[in-house]
């Protein structure tokens, strides 16, 4: 593989993960969208720092993969936030600024960029397993589920050319997992049938193999990356 | 409530527009602790008329299987009817009625028609 694979959310957590194994794995520039220019971690890894829900911004990050003059070969659709309350509770503003970063975001880069990404290309969309419920997520779990809506409407509409799949993390130790008071993720692990938290290093790596042709024959698929938890 | 998903192009505004909306209508049935229904056609779980439906479908689908955890605590149900384009609409009105009516069926996908079958799990 030769050529240039986007990640947004890059800055930390699943997203950085994917971001390292991307730019570890050969000659492959990697944009991390998010990145501050301090924190990028290899020269394989291209910061960009935009707004994505801005009207500019997806075209922001096109015009950083032409600059780099090699083909675009995979978009990782990986930046989300949480503003979590009981629906009864749920304000305006969270409910429209949680679907605005984690679904129109992946919308608008996808519509973006797939246009002018090559033949045999991937794009992995990072939903949750909160698409199956989550108890005081309805923001976060409508605009998961809508991420798989996407992937598989984009699956049928850019296949042959260009495979899509959503990957779909459990209980992953990040920021996001270490805000949750410890009581109550102990609990969580408990029911996790693996009994520990998934690593984001563990989500990069079914990223990276969707993104390469080892799933050449798989698109508009969800694969949950969560110890067994949506069977406990 | 029985909510009937409205169809949306693919302008992200308009997307916005219909999940927002299905979302004031659920914050209020859930604050009057009235259970809901959400009616949503089989082809855009599966992503068949472009991705504006599909978002809107499938983000329906799991808004209401959380919705569907936070009611079962307080008594009312969430759910949701999948169609095909040729089912009679009074059908699938009689099977949200009836899943309103239910009370013990809650966080459920309910398909009428075949259109589902052979195709993957929403």
């Amino acid at each position: 593989m030769n050529g240039v694979i986007v990640v947004t959310g890059a800055a930390r957590g699943i997203g950085r993960a994917i971001a390292e194994k991307v730019a570890s794995t050969g000659p492959i520039t990697v944009i991390g969208v998010d990145i501050a220019p301090e924190l990028a971690l290899s020269e394989d890894i291209t910061p960009v720092q935009v707004d994505l829900t801005s009207p500019d911004g997806p075209s922001v990050v096109r015009e950083t993969v032409q600059a780099a003059g090699v083909p675009l070969i995979g978009l990782v659709n990986n930046a989300g936030i949480t503003r979590d309350a009981r629906l009864v509770n749920m304000t305006d503003e969270d409910f429209a600024a949680v679907l605005e970063v984690n679904l129109g975001a992946a919308y608008r880069l996808s519509s973006e960029l797939a246009p002018s990404m090559s033949d045999g290309g991937a794009i992995v969309n990072i939903a949750s397993r909160a698409y199956l419920g989550n108890f005081g997520q309805f923001n976060y779990s409508m605009s998961k589920g809508a991420v798989v809506g996407l992937t598989r409407a984009l699956a049928l509409s850019l296949a042959p050319g260009i495979r899509v799949n959503a990957v779909a993390p459990g209980l992953i130790s990040s920021e996001m997992s270490l805000a949750i008071p410890e009581e109550i993720r102990d609990k969580m692990v408990a029911a996790i049938p693996l009994h520990r938290m998934g690593t984001p290093e563990e989500v990069a790596n079914t990223v990276w193999w969707l993104l390469t042709p080892l799933s050449s024959y798989i698109t508009g698929e969800v694969i949950v990356v969560g110890g067994g938890r949506s069977l406990s | 409530m029985i909510h009937w998903a409205q169809g949306v192009g693919e302008d992200w505004a308009g997307v916005l527009a219909e999940l927002t909306r299905a979302f004031e209508l659920s914050r209020a049935a859930a604050q009057a602790e009235v259970s809901f229904v959400y009616v949503v056609r089989q082809d855009d779980l599966l992503g068949r008329r472009g991705a504006g439906n599909a978002m809107v479908a499938a983000g329906l689908l799991s808004a209401a299987r959380t919705a569907a955890l936070e009611g079962a605590r307080k008594g009312w149900t969430a759910n949701v009817v999948a169609y095909d384009e040729d089912d009679d609409p009074s059908s699938v009105q009689t099977w949200a009625q009836r899943l309103l009516e239910a009370g013990d069926v809650t966080g459920e996908l309910v398909r009428v028609g075949p259109g589902h079958v052979g195709k993957t799990l929403a």
